[in-house]
């Protein structure tokens, strides 16, 4: 599995796609895909998926987990959400750190992890 | 050694700063440095959270919210390892408890120079921020006044720290010296 965070516009799909040789067919935004599929899958907007998730008042690190048994060489983007002044909704600061937990947790499974600031990508683990 | 570590909320970087604080103060007094104001119930269950995550570790916690070189009367003399978190609590705390007079600059300079007294009397002294500064938003003046301060303080930190680290999700990122630490 690899994990791939940046800021909002970064171009991080574009990376990931470049990079890693997927195609558009490939990419679910703000989803995860109910049926296995073939080859590498990418989910993107993945900090998306989890205000949804919270939203419904599901626990979105029990789903991951679960989704990761089936799918362990998928590719997870997500935008940084936590690098801003503390937000007054307590909902808005459980997703905040929510996500932020979540990317930890997902570093900490995957085999690669990349930073994406202005299309240009920072390993921070992997090769 | 006087060492920066911050990153965003949920970033990893509490758990982070512990154990480089442990590791670095083997054999020495280590002492928990708590800024924060724990008000209402989200407040106190993050105290209790971080307090969990110390359990064990052998830390010393002095609450100090302002004048965070006042701690020192509480430690014991010699070598000692301080980790004060966080800077982004301390901050606020310095910039709106009480009347709100002081300027951004001065509040700023009373915080360095607290820090410096910290530094003088450590063997390591870490601390902890908050990288609350990329949202894109503007907004109303006592905040801009906090974005500012914090920021002057992190500038100034940043030229006398040795070692600066941002953690991103739970990953030590080193943008300042870096002293490889297996944690």
């Amino acid at each position: 599995m690899k994990l791939i965070i940046g800021g909002a516009f970064q171009g991080k799909r574009h990376y990931v796609l470049t990079n890693y040789g997927i195609s558009q067919d490939s990419v679910w935004t703000g989803q995860l895909p109910q049926e296995l599929g073939e080859g590498t899958i990418v989910i993107d907007q993945l900090h998306r998926w989890i205000f949804d998730t919270l939203e419904k008042g599901l626990e979105p690190e029990a789903l991951l987990r679960t989704f990761l048994q089936t799918h362990p060489d998928c590719i997870f983007i997500s935008d940084e959400v936590g690098c801003g002044i503390v937000p007054i909704e307590q909902k808005e600061r459980q997703y905040r750190e929510k996500t932020g937990r979540l990317l930890t947790f997902l570093a900490g499974e995957a085999e690669e992890v990349v930073r994406v600031t202005c299309g240009i990508g920072q390993i921070l683990k992997g090769n | 050694m006087m060492t920066l570590v911050f990153g965003g909320s949920g970033s990893g970087k509490s758990a982070y700063a512990e154990s480089l604080a442990v590791s670095r103060g083997e054999g020495m007094p280590l002492y928990y440095l708590a800024t924060m104001h724990p008000f209402g119930p989200e407040g106190r269950e993050r105290v209790r959270r971080h307090r969990d995550m110390r359990q064990g570790k052998g830390f010393c916690t002095i609450e100090q919210p302002v004048n965070v070189e006042t701690s020192l009367e509480q430690m014991q003399p010699g070598s000692k390892t301080i980790l004060l978190e966080c800077l982004s609590n301390l901050v606020a705390n310095e910039l709106f408890d009480g009347e709100i007079t002081d300027t951004p600059e001065a509040v700023c300079d009373q915080v360095i120079a607290g820090i410096c007294s910290l530094q003088r009397a450590s063997t390591h002294l870490i601390l902890v921020s908050c990288d609350v500064f990329r949202d894109g938003k503007t907004y109303d003046e006592s905040t801009t006044a906090y974005l500012q301060t914090l920021g002057s303080v992190h500038q100034q930190l940043c030229t006398l720290c040795e070692e600066v680290i941002e953690v991103v999700v739970g990953i030590p990122v080193y943008e300042k010296g870096g002293v490889q630490c297996t944690v």
